[in-house]
């Protein structure tokens, strides 16, 4: 039985059908990768699979609970064997980077402070953001935020790490830095991940197989090297980031020519 | 022309009824979550800085205000009679049973209910309630349930402080300045009151508590749309809470005087 299972789930707001008939499961130690333009339902994805949303269709299954039918106490027993990594981070603004990432040990773990310090030190190690537990998540630039957003749900030691967008607004420094951290997260902790990116290097990186959503639905989801070899035009167009082919809606403005080319 | 007004107002209706829904369901859900665990005495304690210690100044300055001009106008109403002496009583009546819940009401609507909606709007649209879900913890019991006890016991505590200054506002005025004696003074505030009254002010301003509490809290988890919904709660927050404040103030009058 797959961890994660994500059977014919459809999702639509008003008019707009975001997800339809999306089908996808993931393995126990799996790390999946999901691709795909803005606005093709990634995130309504990860927040169906943490019964954020309800679907339309379909069901969403955890360990064989689905999602949309657990009592509000399932469900937060579930979401505490999850760690989201929101786009933005999600900070608790009026906590210390300490306090956030305690902030789950302190309401679910009759533990020590002592042992809450312990462990927060650990989880910020883990994402080499040692040291800034006194600051405030305004003093923080954007890619810490980010690291402290991993410190903060990996803090519970969840089975699943769903990550969304983690590198998008960063630098490619930072980007890479970022890419790394979740690489070492998925060895040291051996968790089940889904991270949405659009940052093809580091989504080959991590990746045990990739998925693209496109128009709502996924049309491939497969380990990196036939992700690559698939002969789809919209994953073709997709991987070689280029504006003409069928990936756009609306056809897109015609390419000026360079300098070099009109000489 | 006719079916269009009819399905305009069918829709109003609606609309209406589904914001009144929503607002009831959030406000049941906050009364289930005070009973529940873990209690989280901290924040329940910022909350009580919050909303009360850092109210005060706000309470006592419109208390004093209002009870002063108040009282001026009450002398020179009762000049017109020969009768300054009822001033003094008609100020303590309209002080305890009216002004000092009202008053505390209103302002604290503007202050703590326009706050509580701004930051929990500012905590929706920048997903932070989305992360309190994914943390396994429930929004209501964590964001609401503080805000709404330090309100209920807040409200009636500012209002006894918001009487006990009206009444040396409206000293200044008739003592000071109207030259009444202080002892008939202090004689008369209390002369038409009773018990009663001071009870029915008190069960007021726990009443304006649950509204400006429940009503900014619930505007502020509602927001929508970025900066220009975080702009927008605050306002229909400090609105809907002052409206329901005096809409409210009517019928427990007629229902705690009869």
């Amino acid at each position: 039985m797959a961890l994660i299972d994500v059977v014919n789930l459809s999702k639509a707001f008003g008019p707009k059908v975001v997800l339809s008939n999306v089908n996808l499961q993931v393995q126990e130690g799996e790390s999946l990768v999901v691709l795909g333009g803005s606005g093709t339902g990634k995130t309504v994805l990860l927040r169906n699979i943490m019964g954020l949303l309800t679907p339309d269709a379909g069901h969403v299954a955890i360990e064989g609970k689905i999602i949309a039918q657990l009592k509000r106490e399932e469900l937060f027993k579930v979401r505490q064997s999850i760690g989201m990594c929101f786009q933005m981070a999600a900070l608790f603004d009026s906590m210390t980077v300490f306090e956030n990432v305690a902030f789950g040990l302190r309401r679910h773990l009759r533990i020590s402070e002592e042992e809450v310090r312990s462990r927060v030190d650990e989880c910020l190690s883990m994402v080499g953001m040692k040291g800034t537990d006194k600051l405030k998540p305004a003093e923080l630039s954007g890619g810490m935020k980010r690291r402290v957003g991993f410190a903060r749900a990996i803090a519970l030691k969840p089975k699943i790490l769903l990550f969304d967008e983690p590198t998008t607004g960063l630098d490619p420094v930072m980007t890479d830095v970022i890419g790394r951290v979740i690489l070492d997260l998925k060895h040291e902790l051996g968790v089940t991940t889904i991270t949405i990116t659009h940052d093809l290097k580091s989504a080959f990186e991590i990746a045990d197989r990739i998925a693209l959503l496109f128009r709502g639905e996924c049309i491939a989801c497969e380990p990196p090297d036939a992700f690559k070899a698939n002969p789809h035009p919209v994953i073709q167009q997709f991987l070689r980031g280029d504006a003409d082919g069928p990936f756009l809606q609306d056809p897109p403005p015609p390419k000026r020519k360079t300098k070099e080319a009109q000489a | 022309m006719v079916l269009t007004f009819i399905d305009k107002t069918g829709a109003s209706v609606l609309s209406a009824l589904d914001t009144a829904g929503d607002f009831a369901t959030l406000a049941g859900r906050t009364f289930v979550a005070i009973f529940k665990r873990p209690f989280d005495g901290k924040n329940l304690l910022n909350q009580f800085q919050a909303v009360g210690v850092h109210s005060l100044p706000v309470v006592i300055l419109t208390s004093v205000a209002v009870s002063m001009v108040f009282a001026v106008q009450l002398a020179f109403g009762f000049r017109q009679f020969q009768a300054e002496g009822l001033a003094a009583q008609v100020e303590g009546l309209a002080i305890v049973r009216e002004l000092g819940p009202v008053i505390t009401g209103l302002m604290l609507s503007g202050r703590i209910g326009s706050a509580m909606a701004a930051e929990l709007g500012t905590m929706q649209v920048t997903e932070q309630i989305d992360a309190l879900e994914c943390l396994a913890t429930d929004p209501i019991h964590y964001l609401f349930v503080p805000r709404f006890l330090a309100s209920i016991v807040v409200v009636p505590l500012l209002t006894v402080i918001s009487i006990y200054v009206g009444f040396w506002g409206g000293y200044m005025i008739l003592v000071g300045v109207e030259g009444q004696s202080a002892f008939v003074y202090s004689h008369e505030f209390y002369k038409l009151l009773a018990f009663r009254d001071v009870r029915i002010a008190l069960y007021k301003a726990l009443v304006f508590g649950m509204i400006i509490a429940l009503v900014g809290c619930w505007r502020g988890y509602r927001t929508q749309g970025g900066a220009e919904g975080v702009g927008n709660a605050p306002t229909s927050s400090v609105v809907t809470s002052s409206l329901w404040i005096l809409i409210s103030d009517f019928f427990l009058t007629k229902l705690l005087l009869v």
